[in-house]
């Protein structure tokens, strides 16, 4: 067979890697400033754009989506074109890919501090970015398809397998997840509501950590671990079963972020157990990854990419053993809604996913650039900065998690919570918050090292956009399958089955999980008392979500003593069944709210409380870490998007009475005049028409429609 | 329609002793499959990634 010459595109290579480190320093600085807000609440500079819950977002869809993502995108298209031997598809599609997936970013990061999100963690872009993404993440499959089509290899390797997963379950998950009905260009509804919003984020939001930070990054691992140890991996019958088994189980896991919540039980229950099983798959990934290195390991301690690989690979496996045990129930009691989530989202982001990209980075930019990387020692050194920042980040996350959960847990002799301030039990973190902030200073110094390494390497070497190389044709091979070749076999060799057979795969998982709480409405018991939010009330709801006040709040009551005798009753269900979008929330840095507004509830403060608080939080309280909201007391409720709220809850299915949408701004005002008066006998003068007034209106509605059923506090399990 | 075929289910809890019967059943299968590999088709195949058929960057060793 007669060789053919043709090029591999190391430009596009090359665009990703300058972007992957461009948006890692931005997105990892973003975060420290989010850890200093914790010492330092007022580096929020009373300003709307720098708050907490606004760059909060931007911090982890930065990291997640600009510098993994981009990392993703350099390692596929360097290694998918040498692995089919063929070059990209379109160079069009390239650099379309390339440069639509940085015009998001943008976008993204300019509308979170203008306060446009969803409010669902790690999906809070708008629709109408939304629907960009997956435009630009079509031209990515497309373009990653056509590639494996025109290859000239049989077989395709075990690293595009899991490309091709992520390519295909990132388009489900996004597509699902996003469903909403617009009310403006800059604001939607989601289509579900409350338990159902819940189970689909989550289903969502587990899955993204599978399959956009882990799938695509044991590709990478498939390919660069061998290539940089030049050996092949360990055992490449694990690599297969390593792949089924893992796409297979990770999307059953969703539920465990739902633990002890209003979730039916069995689905939390299958959460735990897949999520238990789960660390088979990844454990035998590690395994085959670090085999890999036997007789190799004298070669580790003198290159830095084999060393930025196995401190790599060696966080997979600490958060892929953390991640199963934090998913049973009597770990999730302590470690949920505390910071034991954050470090642990750390080894994952810091060590696995940014070592592994600084290790790909380390080795393709001195091959493209066709020269030697310029200093190992300073390779080096930001290994070891590196390793001491992550260790620095997680540790005193964990003390503080552990110091916080058993706190909030704490009775006295005579059956009284220990610590009924919750503040107590945030400034009893500082010390370990200041540590952490050490953590993520440290890390990026390591960053900004590297970054100054791979620029001296980029001056020094000439880059070579083009790289020829040569390969025969393929041979065209039937599509049927031949006598004597396996199933498996010959899916192996068509890409377009293979996907398919890959999508049954993670869909039996997704279907299972969520369609019965989607058909089965007894699922969800509806609470008599439980109506829909008055206008004022809804409007209020949406600047609650603008600010991203769950970043700090949650709003689900476990049943434990602890947090009943804390907060109130425990979250039912039914309670939520208006919540477009669900408000759970994911870590307390302040206390539960879903029962701020039962009147004989222990956490009930009046209107002038609220008022006072959210213009200074410092001023009632010398430690809190909550950022002040001064703006919403200056800034001018928007009522001209009420009857158009109105009408897509009436769509999707909040039963407002026929016409109200006309009528709805009346009722608003005189809810609000009545907000207003009562803040007036208390001496402060502030308009009707201030959002502040519709953020106290929502904040004295929560919880008091399930107080009105009179729900018993029965049936607690444990502290 | 479909809305009753899964009420009939009943006990919604069988879809944990469903799932894990798939479940089973899959992973089954697909170590049959691997051990039924070729031994020299699998070494070809974990070899890929070093078969490099570039000119110019393969002589850049690590440094
Ligand atoms: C950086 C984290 C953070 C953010 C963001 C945040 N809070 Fe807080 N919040 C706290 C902390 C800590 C406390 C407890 C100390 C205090 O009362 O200030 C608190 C307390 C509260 C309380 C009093 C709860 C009680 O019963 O004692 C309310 C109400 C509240 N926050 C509302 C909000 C709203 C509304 C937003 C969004 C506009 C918000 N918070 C954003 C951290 C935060």
């Amino acid at each position: 067979m007669e060789n053919q010459t043709f090029y591999y595109d190391n430009k596009i290579v090359k665009n990703f890697a300058y972007a992957t480190l461009f948006w890692g320093v931005i997105g990892m600085v973003v975060g420290l400033l989010l850890a200093l807000q914790f010492i330092w609440p007022a580096l929020t500079f009373g300003i709307p754009y720098t708050t907490f819950g606004r760059i909060r977002p931007i911090h982890t869809n930065a990291v997640i989506f600009a510098f993994v993502g981009n990392g993703m995108f350099t390692g596929i298209y360097y290694s998918l074109q040498r692995l089919c031997k063929a070059r990209m598809f379109n160079d069009l599609l390239s650099k379309i890919n390339f440069w639509g997936w940085q015009l998001i970013i943008v976008l993204a990061a300019v509308s979170f501090a203008g306060g446009m999100t969803t409010g669902k963690e790690y999906a809070e872009l708008e629709w109408p970015i939304d629907l960009l993404v997956a435009v630009i993440w079509l031209v990515f499959g497309a373009n990653m398809i056509g590639t494996i089509i025109k290859r000239r290899t049989q077989h395709i390797y075990v690293a595009i397998w899991f490309y091709i997963a992520t390519f295909v379950t990132i388009t489900v998950l996004h597509v699902v997840n996003s469903l909403a009905i617009p009310v403006s260009l800059f604001k939607s509804y989601p289509i579900y509501a409350g338990v159902q919003d819940a189970l689909v984020q989550w289903w969502y939001g587990h899955n993204a950590v599978a399959f956009f930070l882990t799938t695509p990054f044991l590709g990478l691992m498939y390919y660069y671990l061998p290539k940089a140890a030049n050996r092949p991996i360990y055992s490449y019958r694990l690599s297969i079963v390593h792949f089924w088994a893992l796409i297979f189980l990770y999307i059953w896991a969703g539920p465990h972020h739902l633990l002890y919540s209003a979730l039916p039980g069995w689905a939390q229950s299958l959460g735990v157990v897949f999520s238990v099983m789960l660390i088979a798959p990844s454990w035998g990934g590690m395994v085959n990854g670090l085999l890999t290195l036997r007789g190799a390991w004298d070669r580790v301690r003198e290159d830095p990419v084999l060393k930025f690989m196995v401190v790599a690979v060696t966080a997979y496996g600490m958060s892929t053993f953390e991640g199963p045990m934090m998913s049973t129930k009597t770990v999730n009691a302590i470690s949920h809604f505390t910071d034991w989530t954050v470090g642990h989202a750390h080894i994952g982001a810091l060590g696995w996913n940014g070592f592994l990209t600084f290790a790909v980075l380390y080795y393709l930019i001195p091959r493209m650039f066709q020269t030697q990387l310029f200093s190992r020692k300073m390779a080096n050194l930001h290994f070891w900065i590196g390793t001491l920042g992550i260790i620095f980040y997680a540790v005193p996350l964990y003390w503080g998690a552990i110091t916080q959960a058993s706190m909030w847990k704490e009775f006295t002799a005579d059956g009284f919570l220990k610590y009924p301030n919750f503040l107590e039990t945030v400034t009893q973190l500082q010390p370990m918050y200041a540590t952490r902030a050490i953590g993520g200073a440290l890390y990026i110094v390591g960053i900004l090292l590297g970054l100054y390494n791979l620029i001296l390497t980029i001056r020094a070497g000439k880059f070579l956009p083009e790289e020829a190389a040569s390969a025969p044709a393929l041979t065209r091979v039937e599509g049927k399958r031949g006598s004597g070749e396996g199933i498996h076999r010959w899916l192996e060799r068509r890409p377009v089955q293979f996907i398919l057979v890959a999508l049954v795969a993670i869909l039996i998982g997704g279907l299972i999980e969520i369609v019965p709480l989607y058909l089965v409405k007894t699922n969800i018991p509806t609470i008599a008392s439980v109506k829909p939010y008055t206008p004022l009330e809804l409007q209020g709801r949406d600047i609650y979500v603008r600010e991203g006040c769950y970043t700090c709040h949650s709003q689900q009551v476990r049943p434990f003593r602890s947090e009943t005798e804390r907060y109130g009753e425990y979250a039912k269900a039914g309670e939520y069944v208006y919540d477009h979008p669900f408000q759970w929330g994911s870590k307390r840095n302040g206390p539960d709210l879903s029962r701020e507004g039962v009147v004989s509830g222990r956490q009930y403060k009046p209107n002038s409380w609220h008022y006072n608080h959210m213009m200074n939080p410092q001023r009632l309280n010398e430690q809190s870490i909550m950022p002040v909201y001064k703006w919403l007391i200056y800034d001018d409720l928007d009522i001209s998007t009420t009857p158009r709220k109105i009408r897509v809850m009436q769509f999707l299915g909040v039963p407002y009475p026929q016409g109200y949408d006309k009528i709805a701004n009346d009722d608003l005002m005189i809810q609000a005049r009545g907000i207003a008066d009562d803040l007036k006998s208390q001496g402060i003068q502030v308009e009707p028409t201030k959002e502040i007034i519709a953020m106290i209106a929502y904040l004295q509605r929560l919880g008091k429609d399930v107080h009105a059923a009179g729900m018993p506090t029965a049936t607690i399990t444990g502290k | 329609m479909l809305r009753d075929v899964f009420k009939s289910i009943g006990g919604i809890e069988n879809y944990g002793l469903i799932s894990m019967i798939i479940f089973v059943f899959f992973f089954a299968l697909l170590i049959l499959h691997t051990f039924s590999l070729k031994r020299k088709d699998v070494d070809d195949f974990s070899r890929m990634p070093l078969d490099d058929v570039s000119k110019e960057s393969d002589d850049i060793q690590d440094i």
